[in-house]
């Protein structure tokens, strides 16, 4: 069948009533709470698990899709009317969109925000459907050496990309790592690290971490930053629509977004803050209007904006096919699919064909839904942002309640979470990144699973591992990123060492 | 941001070489390598182990120096954070202790009640002085919840444990 017959075959999936129903239930749980302060998409995701449990998986997957795209789209909205990004993607949109509601034109920035998620997420859900078939045939020539070395290199990179610092994000992935390997061993059954606690046989579950680490952590520091000085919410005003003006501003950017975000999407390590990055460089030096940026200017709205989007659909392609996750966000999903007991791969677009194109298709029509429901109801989801700020996050405190005891009403998963939180509060006060935390905990054990998989094959020689061409080439990115950058800095070092630009580290 | 969370945080370090150092201990109680595929189960636990520990070191190595462990900023809602870097003792052990508040009452208070709770000490961590209205709050929407998500599937336990279970 030709991928034009799968994806037809998968919007008859995600055109089933029960299936519509879910995509649109997943939008607007999935807006309703990613508009709340600081709530990413992964979170979000993380928080409404328990609520697929009693789901089929298809049907699962096409309500986490609108979970993903409503939580992208109530993210922006915060990042604009309240400046409080709730992942690093949307920390471009943050910056010009809420000076463009400071001065009265909220409604345009989050029409602009809506519009390019919009058209972002149909050109690069579109990409996604014919590279990611693409790739898992290519995926099928990776012997266990080629996964193990791109998992290598995923590790090297998240841990420089994401955060301030790469000793500091190394450190997360490490420590990610030692989690993922407490429990039952797979390969022999022993029990590692569990000091005799039945509880820790099943491992540390990945939803408990990230709900820990993202929002416990997350409230715990904001509490002891010490009582609020109100900032205050901008009104929406100006008309709900933009202007000519506005759409002649924002088409472009919005193209341009897009073409950066997807492909950078689809790297092994590409996740979300690169290509939002750059979109905001180059649309400031591409615009007419440079000097209005910092003051809001649509373009920093819109490409960045776009970007973010393109980049989420690009993700899947490497989660799809690989299983591999570049962002706390595919993270969870791969998380999701371990629950269903589904491993992503290229087998997965043999085996469950009809899951992948029903999710694919769901992209479609949970963005299409998100564009005809939320550009009307910004003004409702505004008004949850008008809940004070002490009843507020203790809400937040309620919903990840929610989310741990629910998975199996267990105290262990109580005090884990109680402990996860702590460490969330440490990691955030001494600025550690969290998401390679949890990239650390999924990947860890898969690519536990392909070392010890190349070595009984190789019959313990470690030169296997560099046998391949694939395998020799991403190792050697993997040490280069990791020796590059200390090299560089200290070439540069002679002529007054460059600044280094300042990234901060949003819960996403 | 020039004023730090404190000059000489040598306890982070020390947790990470901490955690390498369980690991490690971990990793002797498990075999090393064996017959079959030359890796056994404790390989992959003593490599982390040992890179923990060494990039605790370095960490160290970096306290040392006195390098700044910059504040994030621009994450946190309405600014707040940008313009007073303080810990406030206050808010911090109340937010800690109202998270504790579940491991002591969930199993015998139920959901609803734990979610009162929980729901007014973290409100007041963050300044709220209505503590009435917020335990209000937090039980209405604590049982909301409960019945929400049950009807959706989700297990949270019994409603009022102490009612039903004598």
């Amino acid at each position: 069948m030709s991928t034009l017959d799968l994806l037809l075959h998968g919007f008859g999936v995600a055109f089933q009533p029960v299936n519509l129903l879910m995509a649109f239930i997943g939008s607007l749980l999935g807006t309703a709470i990613g508009v709340l302060p600081g709530i990413g998409p992964a979170l979000t995701i993380a928080l409404l698990m328990p609520v697929t449990t009693s789901l089929e998986p298809a049907s699962a997957f096409i309500m986490f899709a609108g979970i993903l795209y409503g939580a992208m789209y109530g993210g922006s909205t915060t990042s604009i009317l309240l400046n409080t990004p709730g992942e690093s993607g949307s920390m471009m949109t943050a910056l010009e969109g809420n000076q463009m509601a400071r001065r009265g034109r909220g409604a345009a920035a989050l029409a602009t925000a809506a519009i390019g998620s919009f058209v972002a997420g149909t050109i690069g859900t579109l990409a996604l459907s014919f590279v990611a078939p693409a790739v898992s045939e290519l995926a099928f020539i990776f012997g266990p050496e080629d996964y193990f070395a791109l998992m290598v290199l995923s590790f090297t990179t998240i841990s420089v990309v994401l955060g301030n610092s790469p000793l500091r994000g190394a450190i997360a992935v490490a420590v990610g790592l030692g989690l993922g390997v407490i429990g039952i061993d797979a390969q022999t059954g022993q029990s590692r690290l569990t000091f005799g606690s039945l509880d820790l046989l099943d491992g540390i579950p990945f939803t408990i971490v990230l709900v820990s680490l993202f929002a416990v952590g997350e409230i715990i520091y904001v509490a002891s930053r010490g009582p609020e000085r109100d900032g205050g919410i901008n009104p929406l005003s100006g008309g709900i629509w933009m202007t000519r003006e506005d759409w002649k501003r924002s088409w472009k950017p919005w193209l341009r977004g897009t073409a950066l975000g997807f492909p950078i999407g689809v790297l092994p390590a590409g996740g979300s803050e690169i290509p939002t990055f750059l979109s905001y460089a180059v649309e400031k030096r591409l615009s007419k209007h440079p000097e209005e940026f910092g003051s809001g200017a649509i373009e920093g709205v819109a490409g960045p904006e776009a970007a973010n989007n393109a980049a989420a659909a690009g993700i899947l392609v490497p989660l799809l096919t690989l299983g591999l996750p570049t962002s706390a966000t595919s993270a969870i999903l791969l998380s999701a699919f371990q629950g269903y007991g589904l491993q992503p791969g290229p087998l997965l677009f043999v085996n469950n064909a009809e899951l992948v194109w029903g999710l694919i298709a769901s992209l479609y029509i949970g963005n299409f839904m998100l564009i005809v429901l939320n550009l009307p109801l910004a003004g409702m989801w505004v008004r949850l942002l008008m809940i004070p700020r002490p009843q507020l996050y203790a809400g937040i405190v309620i919903f990840a309640l929610v989310g741990v005891w629910g998975l199996s009403t267990s105290w262990f998963d109580l005090l884990l979470m109680f402990a996860m939180g702590l460490l969330g509060y440490a990691m955030r006060l001494y600025d550690f990144p969290a998401a390679p935390v949890l990239i650390g905990l999924i990947l860890g054990p898969m690519a536990e699973q392909q070392l010890r998989r190349a070595l009984a094959i190789s019959q313990g020689d470690p030169v296997a591992l560099v046998s391949t061409p694939i395998s020799a080439t991403l190792l050697g990115l993997a040490l280069c990123i990791v020796l590059l950058p200390p090299l560089l800095r200290h070439l540069a070092r002679r002529p007054a060492g460059g600044e280094r630009r300042a990234v901060s580290r949003p819960a996403p | 941001m020039n004023d730090r969370v404190a000059p000489r945080p040598w306890w982070v370090p020390a947790g990470v070489i901490g955690f390498g150092a369980v690991m490690l201990y971990g990793a002797t109680q498990l075999g090393q390598s064996d017959a079959h595929s030359g890796v056994g189960p404790g390989l992959f636990v003593t490599i982390i182990g040992i890179a923990l520990i060494l990039l605790g070191t370095a960490l160290g190595v970096q306290v040392a120096r006195g390098v700044a462990f910059t504040s994030t900023e621009g994450a946190d809602a309405y600014d707040e954070v940008d313009d007073e870097d303080r810990t406030h003792r206050g808010p911090l052990l109340l937010a800690i202790a109202s998270l504790a508040a579940p491991l002591v009452l969930m199993q015998a208070a139920g959901f609803p009640l734990t979610a009162a709770v929980v729901f007014a000490g973290i409100a007041r961590a963050f300044g709220s002085r209505r503590p009435v209205v917020d335990i209000l709050t937090g039980a209405v929407l604590g049982g909301v919840a409960w019945f929400f998500f049950n009807w959706l599937g989700v297990n949270l336990g019994p409603f009022l444990p102490w009612l039903t279970e004598r």
